[in-house]
């Protein structure tokens, strides 16, 4: 059984998942908007020490997150793709793998944080006071979208439902805190 | 029934994911923690990276969030967003 | 409301159903008027508390943290009038927040989720009171009521309150949970979803403000760009929202719905 339909809507023109999701997306980009700008001021006014402090982050793991995160994110294009076709089942696995890949994620982000603090990267230092405050509340987003993506599966499993802003919303949101990620990605690991 | 452009948009969709993970592995060049000895800042590199990460929040934007097929008004707030967001970051860097 | 107007004209006292009526007037027809009066008091007790914590007492924008023992008793003698005023009468008008939370609390146990979620709202923002503004208000009076006490002593009045009050988090974090777990499956729409969501704008700013205990400067200070002023903003997005959807939520439901149990 495909999704349930939606309302009438121009064919070649649709808002994908429900309007109360985008006001949280959009909402949430303007709020980090604002978290990113604060950060660059704040750089600017510490250019050095940011630079010399940005040198100790691990780019591997950084990089190797990021991939995750778009990967999961590509599987749950194809997760939302199957769920319209009818298929699922499959759908749910694809989401499972996305979901995966967002536990990835939060393992290996945690694992940098255990490992810079060791290395005696605390708060004490601006850049990290940041980079913590940051990372942590997109890691939040990340739990919060592994919820989300609990509930796209609930929904996915019950023939009765499988409706198609349910599905649609849980992606977004999920497509949302990875294009969080590759900001906060572009402006703490890689400019300089 | 919602089938808007699936197959197409899935084949889209996963163009997109290949063009991200191919400029987020080249990022790791650019990277200061990459350049060994102390990085220097550096304007150019800084717009480089700035660009490219526009290029991939569209991406995501367009091509995973679907709002490529979205009316006027979620394409434009989103693109002003982006503009908006890394015009400031470009300018305060500038600064 | 309507079974005493029944009666009295059942009774024959057509009169008073008729003065009952004018008093009524101006509320909205078929709207149930004390959940009405208790609608229009939600704004303007907070139209009070923020002249109060704003104008009066200044603990919003709050003074800064990173400051000596000296500039705080300044901050003391200046303001010594108005915190004395501002925070007596809040003392005095602190029912009226428990009142907000019970109107809240009211709407949610409308929602189909049941009453377990409005009793946590309701106890989490009433337990939040305590660290959220008592805390300050009792640090301050004591403060400004020796005023040549030891300027250590002053100094750690002064910390504690603005800590207490920027800081008390874990309490709102809760009620802010609750609402928007039940806006969430709540089939009754008594509020709409977006709001659940901006709920839970509010609980990442209580977490960011977790920093504001580590700073004495900086955007993560107590009067930090991060940790208050865009929490501010996020904060007055919220409030103003839910002052807004509690006047819809009133309007929805009917005034001839039986009493909630």
């Amino acid at each position: 059984m495909t999704l349930t339909a939606r309302p009438e809507q121009r064919r070649d023109e649709h808002v994908p998942g429900d309007n109360d999701m985008w006001v949280m997306v959009l909402g949430d980009m303007i709020i980090f908007a604002g978290y990113f700008i604060v950060f660059m001021i704040y750089r600017s006014m510490h250019a050095r020490e940011f630079l010399a402090a940005q040198e100790h982050l691990d780019v591997n793991i950084g990089v190797v997150n990021t991939v995750i995160l778009l990967t999961s994110s590509w599987f749950v294009v194809r997760a939302v793709t199957a769920a319209r076709a009818g298929r699922s089942a499959q759908a749910i696995r694809l989401v499972y793998g996305g979901g995966l890949g967002g536990v990835l994620f939060m393992a290996l982000k945690g694992y940098e944080w255990v490992a810079k603090i060791r290395a005696g990267h605390g708060n004490s230092e601006m850049f990290y006071s940041f980079y913590y405050v940051v990372t942590g509340v997109h890691l939040i987003h990340v739990l919060i979208g592994l919820i989300v993506l609990g509930t796209v599966v609930r929904e996915l499993r019950n023939p009765g439902r499988r409706r198609a802003t349910v599905v649609e919303s849980g992606a977004i949101y999920w497509h949302m805190v990875d294009l969080l990620w590759v900001i906060i990605f572009a402006l703490f690991y890689v400019m300089r | 029934m919602d089938t808007t452009g699936s197959a197409s948009g899935q084949r889209a969709a996963t163009w997109a994911w290949l063009t991200l993970v191919v400029i987020t592995i080249g990022s790791w060049w650019l990277s200061p923690a990459h350049s060994g000895g102390t990085a220097l800042p550096s304007a150019p590199i800084t717009a480089v990276v700035l660009l490219l990460a526009i290029i991939k929040s569209r991406l995501i934007i367009r091509y995973f969030m679907e709002v490529r097929d979205a009316p006027r008004w979620l394409r434009h707030s989103t693109d002003a967003w982006l503009a908006v967001l890394f015009a400031a970051i470009f300018v305060i860097y500038l600064i | 409301m309507s079974r005493v107007d029944d009666a009295a004209g059942a009774a024959g006292g057509e009169g008073a159903r008729q003065s009952g009526r004018r008093m009524l007037r101006r509320t909205p027809d078929g709207v149930k008027p004390d959940v009405w009066l208790m609608t229009l008091f939600f704004p303007a007790w907070y139209a009070v508390f923020g002249v109060i914590i704003c104008l009066l007492t200044r603990v919003t924008p709050p003074p800064r943290p990173d400051v000596t023992a000296a500039d705080k008793v300044a901050f003391f003698t200046q303001h010594h009038l108005t915190i004395q005023i501002g925070f007596t009468l809040l003392l005095i008008l602190l029912g009226g927040a428990a009142m907000t939370n019970g109107l809240v609390g009211y709407q949610m146990k409308r929602m189909s989720v049941g009453s377990v979620f409005a009793y946590g709202y309701i106890g989490g923002m009433s337990v939040g009171a305590l660290p959220g503004f008592l805390l300050v208000t009792v640090c301050f009076l004591t403060a400004a009521f020796r005023p040549d006490r030891d300027p250590a002593l002053i100094s750690l009045l002064y910390d504690l309150g603005m800590l207490s009050y920027n800081g008390s988090l874990g309490c709102f974090t809760a009620a802010y949970l609750v609402l928007a777990v039940a806006i969430l499956y709540d089939k009754n729409n008594v509020f709409p979803k977006w709001f659940s969501y901006v709920s839970i704008w509010q609980i990442i700013t209580e977490v960011i403000a977790t920093q504001m205990f580590v700073f004495a400067s900086g955007p993560f200070s107590w009067n930090g760009s991060i940790a208050f002023w865009l929490a501010v903003v996020v904060f007055s997005v919220w409030l103003g929202a839910l002052i807004v959807l509690l006047r819809g939520a009133a309007r929805q439901e009917p005034v001839t719905a039986p009493a909630l149990a």
